[in-house]
C-alpha cells in the first residue's frame, strides 16, 4: 500500500548508521589518546598491554599499568560518564520544554546541586559530595517544576528564570566554600568551572549507580517526549500525563545532574550544545536523539578534558573553561541563527 | 434516539472574580455535530476546554463517554476524546507521517491494539484528508491549510467517539475551510460526536446539526440552525444589525451583517 511506503521514509535513517559507525570510532579514538596521553607518555601498544594484562594475556610494567588503570581509566570513564548524562539531560529537558536553550547548568540545576555537594564533600568526602550533590540536584528540579508551572506560556521568561536561579545558586555556592574549612571541600573553580583531576575509582564508584539508573529512567520517556513537541496541550490531549511526566522527568534530571556535580564539579554548555549539534544529524526522534546525545555528549567530555590537561602542560585547567571557550561562541551562534528560540 | 456521550450539566466556572462559564448544561450524541457559537469572550473556547478536561468545573459534571476527562486516567480519556485547539504550535520538526502516527500514542496501552491496526489507522486517516503526498515533509514546512488537515489526520488515527474542535477553520481559506468543514461533517456522519467551536455563523448553519449559542458565558439559545439563527436574536446578541435569509442553493439559514 502507497501509504506504508511513506510512512517508513526518514530522512535520517542514512545519516544515523553513519553517525553510529563514525562517532564510535572517535569515541573509541579518543578514549585511547587520552589513556596515552599525560604527563608520562605511554604508547597506545603499552596501553593495550595494560588491557591484556587485566586480562591474564600477559604481563605489563607495573608503572604503565599504575598510570593507566590505576590514574587515566578512571578519569576517562567518569569523564565519559558525566558527558554522556549532561548530554542526555540536555536534550530532555529541550523535549520537555519545547526551548532549544534549556540546560540544566543554565537553569540553574547544576548551581543548586553544587550546593549540596559542597556541604556534602565537607561532611562527608567524595561519597558525600554525590549525595549532596544529587539531593540538592533534585531539590533544585523541583523548585524549577514550580517555576515551570508558573511561567510555562513563555519559554523565554523560563530561561531569564533560570539563569537569575543560577547566578543565586553559583553566590551561594562561594558561601559554602569560603565558610567550611578550607582542606575539607574543593575550591570554588572546581565546583563553578568543574575538573576531572581529582576523579578516581571511588568518584566512579559512587556516581555510577546514580548515573545509570537516572539515565536509564529517563531514556524511557522517548514517546512522551516525541508528542511534548506537539505542545504540552496536545500531549495531554493524547493521552499523556503531562504533569506527572514533567515532574518524574525533571526530578530525574536533576538526580543525574546532581551526581556529574558531586563528582566533577558543573560543566557547562555539553548539555547545551550537544542535543543542537545531533538533531540535524539523527532527527529529532527522542529514541535516536537521546542516545546520540549521550555518545557525543561523553565523547566532548574526554577530549575537552585532554585539552584541559594538555594545553598548558605541566599544568590542568579546568575542563569547564575549554567546554565554555568551545561552547560560548557556537551558543552565540545558534542564537543568531535561530528565529525563536 | 440514542443517548448522549457528551454531557455537561450545570457547569460553572471562573478565574478569580469572572465568571467565564455559568451554569452550562449541554449535550451531544453519536452522530451530531454540535457548534459552540457566540460573541468574543462568550466561552465558546472555555466551554471546550472544560470538556476535553483541560479544565476542572467549579461546579457541575462533565462526562465525555462516561468519563470525568479532567479526572479519569489520560490515556483512557485519550480514547474517548480527540481534541484539537486554537493557536496550536507550528513549529513541530516531526514529519507529517510522524505527526498522524502520535494519535495512535493512546492505544499503547490497550491490549487489543496491534500495530497492523496503528499502521492501518494512519493510513486510512492520511487518506480521509488527502495527505498521503505530505507524509515525509516536516510539519513545520507545510502550508497553513496543510497543517489542519495534517492534525485532523492525527485526530482521525486517534479514532475516539468523541472529537472536539476549537475554530478549525481558523486562517484557512473559503476552498479549505469548505474541505476541513466537509471532513468534519463526515466524521459525524459516520457516528461520532463531534462538538466544534465555529466563529462563522454560515458555517455552522450548513454543516451542523444543532448549534448552542453562547452569551458571557451562559446558554442563550440552542437548536437547530433554522431555529437558532434568528434576525432579532443575533441582532441582539453581536450589537451589529444583521439579516437572515435563506441560502440560495444549500438547504439552510443564511447570516449577513447589515447596517441600521
Amino acid at each position: 500500500m502507497a501509504t506504508n511506503v511513506a510512512l517508513s521514509v526518514d530522512p535520517h535513517a542514512a545519516r544515523r548508521r553513519w553517525f553510529w559507525l563514525v562517532g564510535s570510532a572517535v569515541a573509541i579514538a579518543a578514549a585511547f589518546v587520552s589513556l596515552a596521553v599525560g604527563a608520562v607518555d605511554i604508547s597506545v601498544a603499552d596501553v593495550l598491554g595494560v588491557f591484556a594484562a587485566k586480562l591474564g594475556l600477559r604481563e605489563s610494567s607495573e608503572q604503565a599499568a599504575a598510570v593507566v588503570w590505576g590514574i587515566r581509566m578512571p578519569r576517562l570513564l567518569v569523564g565519559f560518564a558525566v558527558g554522556a548524562t549532561l548530554g542526555l539531560v540536555g536534550a530532555v529537558m529541550q523535549g520537555l520544554l519545547r526551548n532549544d536553550l534549556a540546560d540544566p547548568q543554565l537553569l540553574g540545576i547544576g548551581p543548586g546541586a553544587a550546593i549540596g555537594a559542597a556541604i556534602g564533600a565537607a561532611a562527608a568526602g567524595v561519597r558525600g559530595a554525590i549525595a549532596g550533590g544529587v539531593f540538592a540536584g533534585v531539590v533544585t528540579a523541583l523548585v524549577l517544576r514550580r517555576l515551570v508551572r508558573r511561567v510555562s506560556i513563555d519559554p523565554t521568561r523560563i530561561i531569564l528564570s533560570g539563569v537569575a536561579l543560577g547566578a543565586a545558586l553559583s553566590a551561594w555556592v562561594g558561601f559554602v566554600v569560603f565558610g567550611a574549612e578550607r582542606a575539607a571541600v574543593p575550591p570554588l573553580e572546581f565546583w563553578l568551572l568543574g575538573s576531572l583531576a581529582g576523579a578516581t575509582w571511588q568518584t566512579f564508584g559512587s556516581a555510577v549507580a546514580f548515573i545509570v539508573l537516572t539515565t536509564g529512567a529517563l531514556l524511557t520517556a522517548t514517546r512522551s517526549l516525541d508528542l511534548f513537541a506537539l505542545g504540552e496541550p496536545e500531549a495531554r490531549h493524547l493521552g499523556v500525563d503531562t504533569t506527572m511526566v514533567t515532574t518524574l522527568v525533571l526530578v530525574g534530571c536533576g538526580a543525574a545532574v546532581g551526581a556529574t556535580v558531586g563528582a566533577v564539579g558543573i560543566v557547562s554548555f555539553v548539555g547545551l550544545l550537544t542535543p543542537f549539534l545531533m538533531r540535524p544529524i539523527v532527527g529529532y526522534s527522542h529514541r535516536y536523539l537521546l542516545p546520540a546525545s549521550m555518545l557525543a555528549g561523553g565523547t566532548f567530555v574526554v577530549v575537552a578534558d585532554l585539552a584541559a590537561r594538555s594545553i598548558f602542560e605541566p599544568v590542568e585547567i579546568p575542563v569547564g573553561l575549554i567546554t565554555a571557550a568551545v561552547g560560548g561562541p557556537v551558543f552565540l551562534w545558534l542564537l543568531v541563527r535561530k528565529r525563536h528560540v | 434516539m440514542s443517548e448522549s456521550i457528551v454531557v455537561a450539566e450545570q457547569v460553572s466556572y471562573r478565574v478569580n472574580d469572572a465568571v467565564l462559564i455559568d451554569d452550562v448544561s449541554m449535550h451531544a450524541q453519536p452522530g451530531e455535530l454540535v457548534a459552540l457559537a457566540g460573541p468574543n469572550g462568550a466561552g465558546k473556547s472555555t466551554m471546550l476546554r472544560l470538556l476535553a478536561g483541560d479544565l476542572k468545573p467549579e461546579s457541575g459534571t462533565v462526562r465525555v463517554a462516561g468519563l470525568d476527562t479532567h479526572r479519569a486516567p489520560p490515556a483512557e480519556v485519550a480514547r474517548a476524546r480527540s481534541v484539537m485547539r486554537q493557536g496550536r504550535s507550528a513549529d513541530v520538526p516531526f514529519t507529517a507521517a510522524a505527526v498522524v502516527s502520535m494519535g495512535r500514542y493512546p492505544h499503547r496501552s490497550d491490549p487489543d491494539n496491534s500495530k497492523a491496526a496503528d499502521l492501518r489507522a494512519i493510513g486510512a486517516a492520511m487518506e480521509r484528508v488527502d495527505v498521503v503526498h505530505l507524509a515525509a515533509r516536516v510539519f513545520a514546512t507545510l502550508s497553513g491549510g496543510e497543517q489542519t488537515r495534517v492534525v485532523i489526520a492525527r485526530i482521525l488515527a486517534q479514532d475516539a467517539p468523541v472529537v472536539l474542535l476549537d475554530e478549525p477553520t481558523t486562517a484557512l481559506d473559503v476552498a479549505h475551510q469548505e474541505r476541513v468543514l466537509a471532513a468534519i461533517r463526515r466524521m459525524a456522519n459516520e457516528g461520532r460526536s463531534v462538538v466544534a467551536v465555529l466563529h462563522d455563523l454560515n458555517a455552522a448553519a450548513h454543516y451542523a446539526d444543532r448549534i448552542v449559542l453562547l452569551r458571557a458565558g451562559a446558554v442563550c439559545a440552542e437548536g437547530a440552525p433554522i431555529e437558532v439563527l434568528e434576525r432579532g436574536l443575533l441582532s441582539e446578541l453581536y450589537g451589529q444589525p444583521m439579516i437572515v435569509t435563506d441560502h440560495p442553493t444549500r438547504n439552510c439559514p443564511l447570516v449577513l451583517t447589515s447596517d441600521e
